[in-house]
Formats: structure tokens, C-alpha cells, sequence
């Protein structure tokens, strides 16, 4: 198969049309030419340019919340990579690896290790949270991996809005995370949440669109630090 | 802190739920864009863009910088999964989009990631604009229709050979002027 013939295939591969009958013989070709390799990689690139011409529909806030509280649900069942893995991860791709780098590489999981250790000592974490009507708390549980929001004093909500809960981090934006659900019988709202806390400073509640905000608006009902007084 | 696509590879790589978090936020909205044009209905381009990032996330990453960047990686999956989803063939597997396996290497300088950032909507569409409509249409039957090279033939009432030359022909015209409105030099093939 020559060059030309390819360069017809890996064309109709990048938009999407390249039929099974003819992908073993592109494929064949590709394993050992290179310039057809990188004309295959300049077509998928150009393909992939095809949606920038279409106007931005940016995707509803939820989308990204259910996403990151099914991954980081899924995260924290996972057990924990091996140390020898976290090793190799740690190293640097196309780099030598020199005795200097191990030892600091080892030292760094070593400290990683004992603090990890340290944390799982600690024990749950109770952080307060209030508003003007609000108070609450906060409970973090022992790995810092989840958290469930309680609170009293908030007032109940018309259909077509939601409390949404913002975790924000010392530096960028802050992200919602989830939405308060009013308790049975006028009890307490709760929310929880899944994620690593360590990373964030603060949390607060917003009164936000149902479906929620890519952005809090400024209707803050309730905040609170989330470092250990 | 902006993390660069290598360091979004590298951290899905290591199974980062942050790595996900990240490659959403960079193209969380070009995925649902891809998938929303192709489906026309936003539940299910909802459902498809979930689909692809978690699949992301379960299987590792398998994104080979060789074989395109980032974002033309992600765009595929999600392309792939909506196309996948129109037919109602969901348990097809597909060969052109891998994500088994732990397959990955880190992002090399690619032109066309600098491209992908720099250009705007508008000049894609002006390039878009500039092909004749034959091959626009073939592109967009095949891209976002989910035809099939023998369908597109039919439909546009043309021999199957002048599909596959048209899609190469369109891809290589768009190339170009991409390159020509980055200003930046392009060695041809």
C-alpha cells in the first residue's frame, strides 16, 4: 500500500468513516512508517478542530458535580497504588534516573507515607458553618475524603431554586460540590460530599438557580473555615 | 494553578481524580458541544459526556501523544460515544479511540495543540467557509452525521472513491489554512 493510499484512509479514520475492512491494512502500514504516523496524528488534529467552529455550549453545572462525586466515590473504594508504583510515578518520563533522584524520590513517599499515617490518626474532623439565619456544621471523616453538611435555620426554597455548597480552595475558583436537601418534618438540611478537603479552605452555601451555578451568585446564607481551630 | 495537557496526562496516568477534574474543566464544554451537535438532545449528550470522562477515568488514560494531542483525543472518544449512541449501537467497540490498557506517554510539543488554543471559532469558521460545499458537507455527514462512506456516497449521489477523495482533499485544504492564519510555517507531506 503506498503513501498516497494511506494518506486516503488515515483521512477518512480522523472523521470518523474508515471502515473495519480497511483499518488492518492502515494499521499494518502505520506500524512501521513513520511520516504516515505523523500525518495520522495532523488529520485526527485537524478533525478535531471541526467543533471549534461550533458556537460553545457550555454543559450545566450538574454535569460536572455528578462526574467528580461518581470519580471521587469510585477513588476512595480504590485501593491504594503500592508503594513501588508511587515510586515510579514519581519519576520524571525521559529522564535518567540518578542515585540523587531515587534517594529523594524514596525520602519524599517515605515522608508521604508517615504523614499519611499521621492523618489517618487524627480521627474525624467537626468544622462550624454559619449565615445571618444559619449555623451548622461540617464532618469530615478520618481520611479527609468526605464530608456531610448539617444545618438549621434556613428557609425553605421555591422549586426552580437550591442551596448549592461551594468548597473554595486558598488559590482558584471555588467549586460546587453539592446542593443542601431539606431534612423531613422541618429538620436539619444536610449535604454530603466527596472529594479530598485538605485542598480547600473554606466552604459556603449559595442560593443558586435548580441545576446549580457554574459560579456562586451573592446570596452567601452560611460559610465557614475549614481549618482546626 | 494552570496545569498543562502534559500534566493533565500525567496525572489522569496516575489516576488522579484531580487529573479528571482537570480535563473536564479544559474540555468539559468542547465535549459537550461535540456531543450535543451530534445527538441534538441535551439529555443525552449529558450522558455521553459523563460516559466518556469516566471511562477516562476507570480505564486510565491511553492517550499516545504520537497520535494527536489532548484535545483532539477527548473529542474523539466523546465523537465516537455520541455517534455510537445515534446508531443505538452501544455495545460496538471501537479500535480508532483505545482506552483499555495503561498505555501513555507524555504530550510532545505539537503545533497544533498551540493551534487548537489560539484559534478562534470564527477564523475555523472562515476556513470551514472556504471549502467548497461538496467537501464541506462530506466532512460534516461523516463527522457529526455518523454516516457511513457508502451512505454519504448515497446521499450525495457521487461515487464511494470521490467520498474518501473529498475527505482528504477537505482535510488538507483546512490544514493549510489553519497554518495560514496561525502565520506560522507548515511543512506540507
Amino acid at each position: 500500500m503506498s503513501h498516497d493510499e494511506v494518506a486516503d484512509l488515515l483521512a477518512l479514520d480522523a472523521v470518523g468513516v474508515l471502515e473495519p475492512s480497511e483499518r488492518e491494512a492502515m494499521e499494518r502500514h502505520l506500524a512501521t512508517c513513520e511520516p504516515c504516523r505523523a500525518t495520522a496524528a495532523q488529520y485526527v488534529d485537524v478533525a478535531a478542530m471541526l467543533p471549534t467552529a461550533l458556537e460553545l455550549v457550555p454543559p450545566p453545572a450538574r454535569l460536572r458535580r455528578n462526574l467528580m462525586a461518581q470519580v471521587y466515590a469510585e477513588a476512595n473504594a480504590t485501593p491504594a497504588l503500592p508503594w513501588w508504583r508511587r515510586l515510579a510515578d514519581a519519576i520524571p518520563t525521559g529522564r535518567a534516573f540518578t542515585l540523587v533522584g531515587a534517594a529523594a524520590v524514596v525520602a519524599a513517599i517515605a515522608l508521604g507515607i508517615w504523614g499519611a499515617g499521621r492523618g489517618t490518626q487524627q480521627g474525624p474532623v467537626a468544622y462550624m458553618v454559619s449565615g445571618t439565619t444559619a449555623t451548622g456544621v461540617l464532618d469530615v471523616n478520618s481520611s479527609g475524603t468526605q464530608g456531610v453538611l448539617t444545618v438549621t435555620g434556613l428557609a425553605p426554597l421555591p422549586a426552580t431554586e437550591a442551596y448549592e455548597v461551594w468548597l473554595i480552595p486558598a488559590h482558584g475558583s471555588p467549586k460546587g460540590v453539592t446542593f443542601l436537601s431539606p431534612g423531613v418534618n422541618g429538620g436539619p438540611w444536610t449535604a454530603v460530599m466527596s472529594g479530598n478537603m485538605s485542598l480547600y479552605k473554606s466552604i459556603a452555601a449559595t442560593v443558586e438557580p435548580a441545576g446549580g451555578s457554574p459560579a456562586p451568585s451573592n446570596t452567601e446564607v452560611l460559610s465557614g473555615q475549614l481549618t482546626e481551630s | 494553578m494552570h496545569l498543562s495537557d502534559d500534566d493533565i496526562v500525567r496525572s489522569i496516568s496516575a489516576h488522579s481524580p484531580e487529573g479528571i477534574e482537570a480535563l473536564y474543566d479544559r474540555y468539559g464544554g468542547l465535549a459537550h458541544t461535540v456531543a450535543l451537535r451530534i445527538l441534538s438532545d441535551r439529555g443525552a449528550a449529558e450522558d455521553v459526556v459523563q460516559e466518556s470522562f469516566l471511562a477516562v477515568w476507570r480505564r486510565g488514560s491511553t492517550f499516545q501523544a504520537g497520535r494527536g494531542s489532548l484535545r483532539s483525543w477527548i473529542c474523539t472518544i466523546v465523537r465516537n460515544r455520541a455517534i455510537d449512541r445515534l446508531r443505538g449501537d452501544r455495545h460496538r467497540t471501537r479500535l480508532d479511540t483505545p482506552i483499555e490498557g495503561e498505555t501513555i506517554e507524555p504530550a510532545v510539543s505539537d503545533p497544533w495543540a498551540a493551534v487548537a488554543l489560539e484559534l478562534s471559532g470564527e477564523e475555523v469558521r472562515k476556513a470551514l467557509a472556504e471549502l467548497p460545499i461538496e467537501q464541506r458537507q462530506t466532512i460534516e455527514l461523516a463527522y457529526y452525521g455518523g454516516y457511513s462512506q457508502s451512505e454519504i456516497a448515497s446521499v450525495m449521489e457521487v461515487p464511494l472513491g470521490t467520498v474518501k477523495g473529498r475527505v482528504r482533499i477537505a482535510l488538507d485544504k483546512l490544514r493549510a489554512s489553519l497554518a495560514d492564519r496561525m502565520e506560522t510555517p507548515w511543512q506540507t507531506q
